[in-house]
């Protein structure tokens, strides 16, 4: 077993889950001293009717004024000031974020800038320029992925200068994290399987990482077996509440693994191709995941081959020869996009060469890879993955993904 | 009062000794290997013009700037205040700077055990470790480089780690 000289975890948000988690909050609001909260989502997460149970379990915490419901897709700038400037001229003392990463990142930035008084956020960016707590905030996410709810990291982007701000810090940790299942009842299953193999790929990035420690893994392994039981589950049965409920917790449980223990390769690549193309983060972590397995396997077999057991059981685990194990990981994951492919009609990608725009368009053409494997030359992802990536290494990993073939492991540079 | 003092790191001469002189050694190599080795050239290339880093030791070194003045790549000498660095690698004592400096723990690790802090642009940040790997690569043998490093590069040709090595040190130990 890895066992590092020396690591560090921390994850100090309570976390409140349930199927009526959400009828809490006024409780929780009461303990932080706090009677005026501001709620902050988007259109699509209000369209969908959750705001409405929110406010309906506020109760007399709810100003209807007090519901900002216009965070785009990518967190901005000029979004998280103007919702600064509404909490400031409201007296607002906390903050209830209601919806998936963009959110959570508006939220945490909105935050900063109230908690600080800053006129400029990116005084604030980097790692560790926060030096104490901020206002209370609430975590409600509304799809079982990002993780963000229990994350001390927030990307907001300058659209106007083309900049894109990291903020780290433990103060950014939402105080609350209330997972609900009525929260992610009403996600399509398309998105579900998408969000949902986002959550796998935290779980088991962290678990094979560099930064990875021995309360890490825990929190790795129990997301694992979570995840990878309930995930096809909900995607064929979106009213299912109490596998709702496990993937809510799931993807909070890999969400804590992997903000301690970090991502690698599978993110690494996943970002780029999101930045060249504008294919969604989770459409990325389904298809890079085999190959981020594949890719360290050389210098990850034991841990990856310890994941068999949360995956399927004592019985299957003992069954395998343990040399085979890793590799069983592996095609079990690729198995698991297989039937979330079948479970949504063919919508769910397998490979870059399946992932379509709305029309009908290839998002991926096979000429962009050499671009995507320079972008993530870019991303800091890279440092944690166990062993190294150039710019080959990344366009020999991003090919295989766009065909849909296992990686040739034969060809992986060793030291 | 308490009877067992605190020793500030200004008395640890051996250890600020050897990491000082590592670093100027390694400042002046990065001078070198911009010159002589393409992969770094590239590399320093892709930064702006003004591009500075630089690496060093909290909380008062020593430390080593390097920047790009006037089209070629210079060690700057030990001291970061007077520069506006866009990178800045800090080790958090000097005794977990002799750990990474001799080779003991690897950029990599170190940071992910929170005992190196990087500071600056991400992307910025990351060409800099490369080139730091390539020069690692360049001044040790491989075995001590194999630790240093994530992976050691098996696939440079034999004339690219001789001819780059001879480059590098002669022109490091005459400072061209
Ligand atoms: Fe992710």
């Amino acid at each position: 077993m890895l066992l590092p000289d020396y690591y560090e975890f921390c994850c100090r948000v309570k976390i409140v889950a349930g199927h009526d988690a959400l009828e809490k909050i006024p409780e929780l609001l009461t303990e932080r001293g706090a009677k005026r909260p501001l709620i902050i989502t988007d259109k699509g997460v209000a369209s969908a009717g959750l705001i409405d149970i929110v406010s309906a379990a506020l109760k007399d915490r709810l100003f209807a004024d007090l519901i900002a419901d216009n965070v785009p897709p990518d967190s901005d700038l000029r979004v998280v000031n103007q919702l600064a400037k509404l909490y400031q001229e409201n007296d607002c003392d906390a903050i209830i974020a209601v919806g998936g990463g963009s959110v959570m990142d508006t939220a945490k930035g909105v935050n900063i800038v109230v908690s600080e008084n800053a006129a400029d956020l990116m005084a604030f960016s980097g790692v560790g320029a926060l030096k104490r707590p901020l206002k209370p905030l609430i975590a409600v996410p509304t799809t079982a992925g990002t993780g963000s709810e229990v994350t001390q990291v927030a990307v907001i982007k300058d659209h106007e200068k083309h900049l894109k701000m990291a903020f780290g810090s433990y103060f950014l940790l939402p105080d609350i994290s209330v997972l609900d299942s009525r929260m992610t009842m009403t996600m399509p299953p398309l998105i579900t399987a998408m969000t949902g193999m986002d959550a796998l790929s935290h779980a088991v990035e962290a678990y094979y990482c560099l930064q990875k420690n021995p309360l890490s893994d825990a929190h790795s392994l129990a997301a694992v077996r979570m995840i990878y039981h309930y995930l096809p589950i909900v995607a064929e049965n979106p009213s299912d509440r109490n596998a709702r409920l496990s993937m809510a917790v799931g993807a909070c449980l890999a969400g804590i693994a992997f903000s301690n223990s970090m991502v690698g390769l599978v993110h690494n690549l996943g970002h780029a191709t999101g930045s060249v193309c504008g294919v969604p983060h989770g459409i990325c972590m389904a298809i890079m995941l085999p190959y981020g397995l594949e890719y360290n396997m050389h210098k990850r077999e034991e841990a990856i081959a310890g994941l068999l057991l949360p995956m399927t059981g004592e019985a299957v685990y003992r069954e395998t020869p343990p040399a085979q194990r890793a590799d069983k990981v592996v095609s079990l994951i690729r198995q698991l996009n297989a039937d979330l492919n079948t479970i949504t009609g063919g919508r769910h990608a397998r490979f870059f060469q399946e992932v379509k725009d709305r029309e009908g368009k290839p998002l991926v053409p096979r000429e962009v890879l050499p671009e995507i494997a320079r972008a993530a030359l870019s991303d800091g992802a890279s440092i944690y993955n166990p062993e190294d990536t150039d710019y080959e290494d990344n366009l020999m990993v991003l090919e295989a993904a766009w065909e849909g073939i296992p990686l040739d492991r034969n060809k992986i540079k060793r030291g | 009062m308490s009877i067992v003092k605190d020793i500030p790191s200004a008395k640890k001469p051996f250890k600020r000794a050897y990491v000082g002189i590592f670093l100027w050694f390694t400042g002046r190599a990065i001078q070198a290997a911009a010159k002589v080795d393409k992969e770094v050239k590239k590399e320093f290339d892709n930064l702006p013009d003004d591009f500075t880093f630089s690496l060093g030791c909290l909380p008062n070194g020593p430390s080593m700037v390097i920047g790009k003045r006037n089209g070629a790549v210079k060690y700057l000498g030990g001291n970061p205040g007077q520069h506006k660095v866009h990178v800045r690698l800090a080790i958090k004592s000097v005794d977990a700077a002799f750990l990474i400096l001799s080779f003991q723990e690897s950029t990599a690790l170190a940071t992910t055990r929170n005992r190196l802090i990087t500071d600056g642009e991400v992307p910025y940040a990351l060409a800099v470790i490369r080139i730091l790997d390539i020069v690692e690569v360049y001044l040790l043998p491989k075995i001590i480089a194999g630790l240093a490093v994530k992976r050691y590069p098996k696939q440079w040709s034999a004339g690219r780690k001789l001819g780059g090595r001879i480059g590098i040190y002669t022109r490091t130990i005459l400072g061209i």
